[in-house]
């Protein structure tokens, strides 16, 4: 390959080739099992230890790499524009198929419809009629069982499991059902009046890619309503798994996945083209008899580990160390353990130019000191009538 | 009702673990104090640093399926 660029590469920032080592010189302080977040590409790892130019060592045989994997840098810094790979959404599907098959799968529904009920909330704030909306991602249809017909007259909805749509509950909405990944929504720009999603959007790859999805599809001034897992969800499964394969097998696999943080949020949604942003989160504690029930209750909701980089099994060892760490640092007095669940909710509007615009710089007229002074003009007559 | 294969076998031993597990509390309290002392002291958590009590554990648990049996 090039070997003036190459060169001009480490010489440079040496950035690039911090991140193309092969793996022999890729060392893990902390963890030996812990494979980083594995991008498409099976045989670049991406490494974040220290990377000194003043090794001469290193510096030679990461020339040497640089030049044997410049092909791989145009997708590298294609990545940089948002597209990461983390989960393997074909698993996602069958795990949501084979959740919706289960005798009892409306056992597992009460963390979707406690959220699809909050969305459906958020959706009565809005004083407005919307002629048609979209469900991405509706699962057992749990946002629209919570609306009725006055306030969304047509909805369309959207999974990718099939086995979710055959089985959804029925609303009082004329619906229709479309089978489509959340990440190609396979509808016209400027369609839908109103767009909700409630616990999918955090199994998505391409979540930048997927709001702007979702801003097109959108009509001027039409409304985004989401909700989606995310922040410290699971903390208490994620930190028992992960001490109890430390302390059993000396490292530890991802065994919950990486989720959105509240902050990261509104420039996600910025960046899409939102406007007039609200992004609040909602904590949901649920208590448990153990981890088991913790586990077999997420699978039952579909929501299975199906990150490109999960571990196939888990050693009974290390499930019953697990279940010992889990109920003794999390235990409740009564013997239940609790699991978090942080749902992010997110509203955007599509701009328009019907909407309020912040006023001109400069054309304010009372100063922010004076705020505390100013009195709203109808206090003073109540507080008289009192 | 399908026949008895491995999967139904498993998932017969998995829904007994609870209550197994229930039966070897103190022992699995003071495992999971071993582990999650770390967390608060200096001391880094490896492999086999409760190694003890994990064989305290998996004993009582041994004992708890055998006498449960079938």
């Amino acid at each position: 390959m090039n070997n003036a660029i190459s060169k001009r590469l480490i010489g440079g920032g040496s950035c690039m080739c911090r991140r193309l080592y092969s793996t022999p010189t890729v060392r893990y302080p902390a963890a030996p099992q812990a494979t980083p977040v594995r991008l498409s590409q099976g045989d670049a790892v991406a490494d974040w230890s220290h990377f000194h130019n003043n090794n001469n060592g290193l510096l030679s045989l990461s020339q040497h790499v640089c030049a044997a994997r410049m092909s791989h840098q145009k997708t590298f810094s294609s990545m940089a524009g948002g597209t990461m790979n983390v989960f393997d959404r074909n698993m996602k599907r069958k795990q949501k198929n084979w959740a919706s098959m289960l005798p009892d799968t409306q056992k597992y529904d009460y963390l979707r419809d406690e959220v699809g009920r909050r969305v459906a909330d958020r959706v009565y704030d809005i004083a407005r009629t919307f002629p048609l909306a979209l469900d991405v991602g509706c699962g057992r249809n749990h946002i629209a069982e919570h609306l009725s017909k006055d306030i969304v007259e047509r909805l369309f909805l959207t999974d990718i499991s099939e086995n979710a749509l055959k089985q959804k509950k029925e609303s009082e909405i004329p619906s229709r059902c479309v089978l489509a990944d959340e990440e190609f929504l396979p509808f016209r720009a400027n369609t839908f009046d109103l767009v909700v999603s409630s616990m999918s959007l955090h199994w998505i790859n391409d979540l930048p890619g997927a709001f702007r999805q979702i801003q097109q599809v959108l009509k001027p001034d039409g409304v985004f309503i989401g909700a989606m897992v995310g922040g410290e969800t699971l903390y208490e499964l994620r930190c028992s798994l992960q001490l109890a394969e430390l302390e059993r097998e000396g490292g530890f696999a991802p065994h919950v996945s990486p989720y959105t943080a509240v902050t990261d949020l509104g420039n996600l949604m910025g960046r899409a083209g939102f406007t007039m942003l609200t992004v609040d989160v909602d904590e949901i504690q649920v208590h448990y008899p153990g981890i088991l029930e913790v586990m077999k209750d997420l699978q039952g909701m579909g929501e299975s580990n199906c990150a490109w980089n999960r571990k196939s099994m888990l050693h009974r060892d290390t499930l019953l160390a697990a279940a010992a760490i889990y109920q003794e640092m999390y235990g409740q007095e009564d013997g239940s353990v609790p699991a978090t669940f942080e749902i992010l909710y997110m509203i955007g509007w599509k701009p328009h130019e019907s909407q309020a615009k912040p006023a001109r710089r400069g054309s304010g007229n009372v100063s922010f000191d004076e705020l505390g002074k100013l009195t709203p003009p109808s206090s003073p007559a109540r507080s008289k009538g009192q | 009702m399908s026949a008895t294969n491995v999967w139904t076998r498993s998932r017969e031993r998995m829904r007994r673990f609870p209550e197994l597990l229930a039966q070897c509390g103190s022992e699995a309290a003071a495992y999971g104090k071993c582990v999650s002392a770390t967390t608060k002291s200096k001391q880094e958590l490896q492999r086999d640093l409760c190694a003890a009590e994990f064989t305290a554990l998996k004993r009582c648990f041994a004992t708890a399926v055998k006498k449960g049996g079938k």
